[in-house]
């Protein structure tokens, strides 16, 4: 199984290969300029999180829009790779009404894909100065946390899934599965 | 999640990489702090090059209490070529008036690779080996992602550098770094993380061999009083523990004297890989220790101790 990370600049970009590597997948990190056509035989995508404040420096989030528009495949958007995809389906992003760095209380209310056999609450790590202000059309609600309603979002008819914390870093709860979740979205496709 | 990664795997890809990377005859030197990333990285390239690997540790003035004995003691075990470089007014000259953090830490990087350079046309090395890891790159920041700290080995480093970098450990962090330290039995293997510049960015401001002196005594203060608790079962080890000597001073009062010293903080965390961290929840009796003994022995330099308690983000590990 081949997934990617598409790198925006995010501090854990190598964490999240770290991850997936450790999960026995072939994957690499490939920079956000890489063109769709060397990336279309993948089996799966992940869209790092970085510094880039997504409303605002769109510019600097490369091919991410055509990964989105193009694939068949399932990515996983992460921080500002969520809000990428969100923002591309139509919603609205703004600064933070509460910034998350560090321990965010997560609470799942649909376990139907990468949450699949998680508890309903949990401890995960976010690091974000902006959020998703509103679930995108066609994308179902998937999680959220105290400070923040959009945690977790999923597309209703398309493989595209986004999370704002970090299952990659060492002291999200259950990052790990929710990796394996992914992958087992990718296997279940084939 | 640890257990995952393959150690033996990885030890003989990493010595096939150096033994590619550096052909004979080339040599090479490797830039040797004694901790365990550099030492992993000198044992590799020892099994890949031999003798024709010098490795360089250098006194800069900004190491811990004891720590240029401890670590030119290691070496000699390690039985491989070394040379301890003694230099320490160099590095306080290229200090002196610096107070931003990113100024010391290229000021220091610039000047590890100017000696490295003068040992490498000694020996007749073209090759510089170091034992960079991943979240040195990440956080010293590239054309996408932000300068977080400009770590010395790669944000530091002078554009005019003239010897080829080899740095086989780029793709692990430290818990990756220590399964293979100690499948290769690396006696550092446990040593805790210290970063480059040292104790120059454990002083706030600008560096002197003054202020460097205070901290150092704290940081010995903070580590002996930890590992003894650690001894006596009171705690679990934190992942890294050491003092910070603040730029502000503040009244007390010794002895019903008035005093006006500096604040010495104290902080250790928990990690795993040094991309998130928490505070070690340390039990107060320890802290307490650790704090009556700074301000004691200390007495004309410190009379306030204060504990860090911010995580990682969205604090960093060390303060500068």
């Amino acid at each position: 199984m081949k997934v990617y990370v598409v790198d925006n600049g995010g501090q854990w970009t190598h964490r999240e290969w770290r991850v997936l590597k450790y999960l026995k997948v072939e994957t690499k990190i490939v920079p956000n300029t890489t063109p769709f056509d060397e990336l279309k035989d993948l089996d799966g995508l992940v869209l790092s999180g970085g510094a880039p404040s997504v409303a605002c420096d769109s510019n600097r989030m490369g091919n991410n829009g055509d990964y989105l528009d193009m694939a068949t495949f399932p990515i996983l958007g992460i921080c500002a790779g969520m809000q990428f995809m969100s923002q591309h389906f139509g919603s609205t992003l703004g600064p933070a009404n509460v910034p998350e760095f560090g321990e965010v209380r997560l609470k799942v209310s649909d376990h139907s894909d990468l949450f699949a056999g998680l508890p309903d609450e949990f401890v995960v790590w976010g690091s974000h100065n902006d959020e998703v202000k509103t679930v995108p059309e066609g994308f179902r609600l998937t999680a959220s946390s105290p400070s923040c309603k959009v945690e977790g979002i999923a597309c209703v008819d398309r493989p595209l899934y986004g999370v704002q914390f970090h299952p990659e870093v060492e002291n999200s709860e259950h990052g790990t599965e929710i990796f394996q979740n992914f992958l087992n979205i990718i296997k279940d496709r084939k | 999640m640890t257990g995952l990664f393959d150690e033996q795997g990885f030890i003989d890809e990493a010595v096939e990489m150096v033994r590619e990377s550096i052909p004979a005859p080339g040599k090479a030197i490797i830039a040797c702090s004694g901790g365990v990333d550099s030492m992993v990285t000198a044992t590799l390239a020892s099994r890949a090059i031999g003798d024709r690997l010098l490795a360089i540790y250098v006194d800069s003035g900004l190491m811990r209490k004891g720590e240029t004995e401890e670590v030119e003691a290691m070496m000699k075990r390690m039985g491989i070529n070394y040379r301890v470089v003694r230099a320490a007014d160099e590095y306080f000259d290229a200090l002196k008036g610096i107070e931003d953090p990113e100024g010391k830490r290229k000021a220091i990087g610039e000047k590890f690779i100017r000696v490295f350079e003068r040992q490498a046309r000694e020996f007749g090395a073209t090759y510089l080996l170091q034992g960079t890891i991943a979240p040195d790159w990440i956080e010293s920041g590239d054309g996408v992602r932000d300068t977080i700290k400009s770590h010395h080995n790669v944000g530091g480093l002078p554009k005019d550098m003239n010897m080829t970098l080899v740095e086989p450990l780029r793709d692990l962090y430290k818990d990756e770094v220590r399964q293979v330290a100690r499948k290769l039995g690396v006696e550092a293997s446990e040593r805790q993380p210290f970063p480059g510049p040292a104790l120059a960015i454990r002083c706030l401001g600008e560096v002197t061999p003054e202020k460097v002196e205070i901290v150092r005594e704290a940081c010995f203060i903070v580590e002996d009083e930890i590992m003894k608790a650690v001894g006596a079962k009171e705690a679990v080890r934190p992942w890294q523990y050491f003092a910070v000597l603040l730029p502000s001073k503040s009244v007390g009062v010794q002895g019903d004297r008035r005093a006006y010293g500096y604040t010495v903080a104290v902080r250790a965390v928990d990690s795993v890989d040094g991309m998130t961290a928490t505070f070690s929840k340390l039990p107060l009796e320890i802290l307490n220790r650790i704090s009556v003994r700074i301000t004691d022995e200390m007495k004309s330099q410190v009379n306030r101790v204060v504990y860090d308690i911010t995580s990682k983000p969205p604090a960093t590990i060390e303060w500068e």
